[in-house]
């Protein structure tokens, strides 16, 4: 009984002292941030405003409920944090189930790239019955970008060829064909003859994500599908033979192969699993926001998910509750434009935190001494 | 179509520089064996800051401080990798989205949304020999920054390949230990020339607004960072490699340019968005074609532990 009490106590121990740089981190950017905006204004008042602008934009504005008592002021708040956060969810999870092979994967934007299009192409011309519509949109783009992100593995494994350079050039191969190309070109929409409009050819409704609070708020199917993933993935990688295996080849490639795991099969597994996230990501953005691809991806999400993994320390709840965190951020950014403050502001928020969470073990080493200090010779140095 | 060629050719001299030095800054980085993927967001620091330089002070002067802000990013970079042997490539990418989000703030704070007011462009070298030589006189008319970056990409490899310096970075990033046994401090060289990058990035973004250009427009450098990587790649980590690639892949855009303009039914047959991808894609062949021939550092991306073996 009381054993059960200690290990528990000790599993919160181990999750808290593998979350503090990352919340370190964050409270420091959005420390340097607020500190930003009150010197770029000289006026503190002002950044105080701004960021209590962006707590009401992204968890919903409860003074104005309390005062209006209309629900709308808080549900659209958490439709735009939520919508964002499964994004960042879906790109976030993808870097983190291949830094968990032990690659790198910088090609998420490409990858979410071609599951945005692909979803977009099956969403407006594949004539389906609206309950298994939106299903094979997103099974199509979760395919899409499995391919692209099996194209790195393959000439790794098989030409030795860095995973961190091909992404980055298979990201740029992406974009030039996909928006420069194919929505410009044989995938525009105004073959009716309006030249304003730019973008695909708008889904069809049957393909659409449903809204789950009608419309009352833009929050769609895409967020619970997005939690799903994280249990899923979290389940995976924790509690299955598979998973461990996947583990195992990234902390050790060679010394999974003598202990007989199939290393080049599980790197090709976790890959496609990685890029359909990534897909994934790019297919409920189509068909949940923008029901169609429009002229550009717009922001660099894939990148986002690199920052979002890290934060997340790489563990998949970890991820979840960051991605939710800077889904909210983001969501409260667009609010602070109200006050002259740019809504790529929480963007910045989240570069700063990501190069805080760079620099780990500067945290480490403080927390150690502090530590140390608290209570000296608990624990025997280690050697 | 002389003319058509000279004007490709002359669009390619203007345009190139920016996408040399980011790649000289991007080999010598990596010659000593740290990973910098921060290239694109040191260039915008590097060409935000020209540009706001600019408004206040001579361009000419204005070109170091975008030099001193690439390097800037560069020093922290620099810091975490070496110091606190963080991942390079998260750290480069932190630097990247920090410049990204961070610059945006900073110009709609200050200037507008789209970019910078116009400042006085760099001047103009009219070279008096040539500009009766057909061809030849596309070589006059650009700012000391074309001329320079020949300059810059020659003493590099000078320096890379003839000098002792050259051989000990050389060295620190192929086997550090064997380095370190030889005296050579690794820290040190690796800060010089992560910061050194970040100066050659930086000059390669001021390259944009003050010469290319005569703003900073807010997309900068939109991704041109990134072709530097590649060009880096294509020219096998070397000086004169990365120069050639950069030339090429930037006379192959003034040609996409170019084509646009003066011979639209050539792009109906093939696709901009073909010749957008052409120097990434060359590059991943390449790459592929290497394999494990790679001429990439040996000590690329590993940080260098003294106590290690």
């Amino acid at each position: 009984m009381s054993d059960r009490r200690a290990s528990s106590a000790r599993a919160i121990t181990w999750a808290a002292r593998r979350a503090l740089p990352s919340l370190l981190s964050v409270a420091l950017a959005l420390t340097v941030c607020f500190v930003a905006i009150g010197i770029s204004r000289a006026d503190f008042s002002v950044a105080a405003e701004a960021f209590q602008q962006m707590t009401w934009g992204g968890l919903g504005d409860f003074p104005g409920f309390f005062r209006d008592r209309s629900w709308a002021l808080l549900t659209r708040p958490w439709g735009e944090s939520t919508t964002k956060a499964a994004l960042l969810v879906f790109t976030g999870l993808s870097v983190s189930v291949a830094f968990c092979v032990g690659l790198f994967n910088i090609g998420a934007q490409g990858q979410m790239t071609l599951g945005a299009i692909t979803a977009a192409v099956l969403g407006a011309y594949l004539p389906l019955p609206r309950g298994i519509h939106p299903f094979a949109c997103v099974i199509g783009a979760a395919v899409a970008g499995s391919a692209y992100a099996l194209l790195p593995t393959f000439l790794k494994l098989w030409r030795g060829v860095h995973e961190v350079i091909s992404t980055i050039m298979l990201n740029w191969i992406a974009v030039s064909l996909v928006e420069n190309w194919l929505v410009v070109g044989p995938l525009r929409a105004s073959a009716s003859g309006d030249l304003s409009r730019s973008g695909t050819q708008e889904i069809l409704s049957s393909a659409e994500l449903p809204r789950l609070l009608g419309g009352l708020s833009r929050l769609n199917a895409g967020f619970p599908l997005a939690v799903a993933a994280v249990l899923v993935v979290w389940l995976w990688l924790s509690r299955s033979g598979n998973g461990f295996e996947v583990r195992a080849v990234g902390l050790g490639s060679e010394a999974a192969r003598t202990a007989g795991i199939a290393v080049h099969r599980r790197t090709y597994q976790a890959m496609a699993i990685a890029g359909a996230l990534a897909g994934v990501a790019g297919g409920v953005w189509v068909l949940g926001t923008e029901h169609k691809f429009p002229a550009t991806l717009g922001s660099p999400y894939g990148f986002d998910g690199i920052a979002i993994a890290l934060i997340g320390q790489n563990h998949p709840l970890g991820v979840g509750a960051a991605a939710l965190f800077f889904g909210i951020l983001r969501a409260g950014g667009t609010r602070m434009q109200l006050l002259g403050v740019h809504k790529s502001f929480p963007e910045l928020i989240q570069g700063l935190a990501l190069l805080f969470v760079a620099g780990k073990m500067i945290w480490e080493r403080l927390l150690i001494r502090s530590q140390r200090r608290a209570m000296p010779s608990a624990e025997a140095p280690r050697a | 179509m002389l003319e058509v060629i000279e004007a490709i050719l002359f669009s390619t001299l203007d345009y190139a520089p920016a996408l040399i030095f980011a790649s000289l800054g991007a080999v010598l980085c990596e010659r000593s064996g740290i990973v910098n993927i921060g290239v694109e967001g040191m260039m915008r620091s590097g060409a935000f800051a020209a540009a706001v330089a600019a408004l206040i002070v001579p361009t000419g002067v204005a070109v170091s401080a975008g030099m001193l802000a690439g390097a800037g990013l560069a020093a922290i970079h620099a810091y975490l990798s070496i110091r606190w042997r963080s991942d390079q490539v998260v750290s480069g990418m932190a630097i990247n989205l920090v410049a990204l989000a961070g610059i945006t703030f900073l110009l709609e704070s200050r200037y507008s949304p789209t970019g910078t007011p116009p400042i006085a462009q760099l001047q103009r070298w009219n070279l008096a020999g040539v500009e009766a030589i057909p061809i030849l006189r596309v070589l006059s008319g650009h700012s000391a920054i074309t001329y320079l970056a020949v300059v810059v990409a020659l003493a590099f490899h000078v320096v890379l390949f003839r000098t002792p310096v050259g051989l000990r970075l050389r060295a620190v990033g192929e086997k550090p230990t064997a380095a370190a046994t030889l005296g050579i401090s690794v820290a040190r060289l690796r800060y010089a020339s992560v910061i050194g990058s970040g100066l050659l990035a930086g000059l390669g973004g001021a390259a944009l607004s003050t010469s290319t250009l005569d703003r900073f427009e807010q997309h900068m450098p939109a991704g041109l960072g990134f072709i530097a990587l590649a060009a880096m790649v294509f020219g096998r980590w070397t000086p004169l490699g990365a120069f050639g690639a950069a030339a090429f892949f930037a006379g192959g855009n003034a040609l996409r340019i170019g084509l646009a303009s003066s011979a639209p039914r050539v792009l109906q047959i093939v696709p901009q968005g073909f010749l957008l991808a052409l120097p990434y894609l060359l590059t991943l062949l390449v790459l592929t074609a290497q394999g494990t021939k790679s001429r990439a550092p040996a000590a690329l991306g590993v940080p260098y532990e003294p106590e290690s073996r």
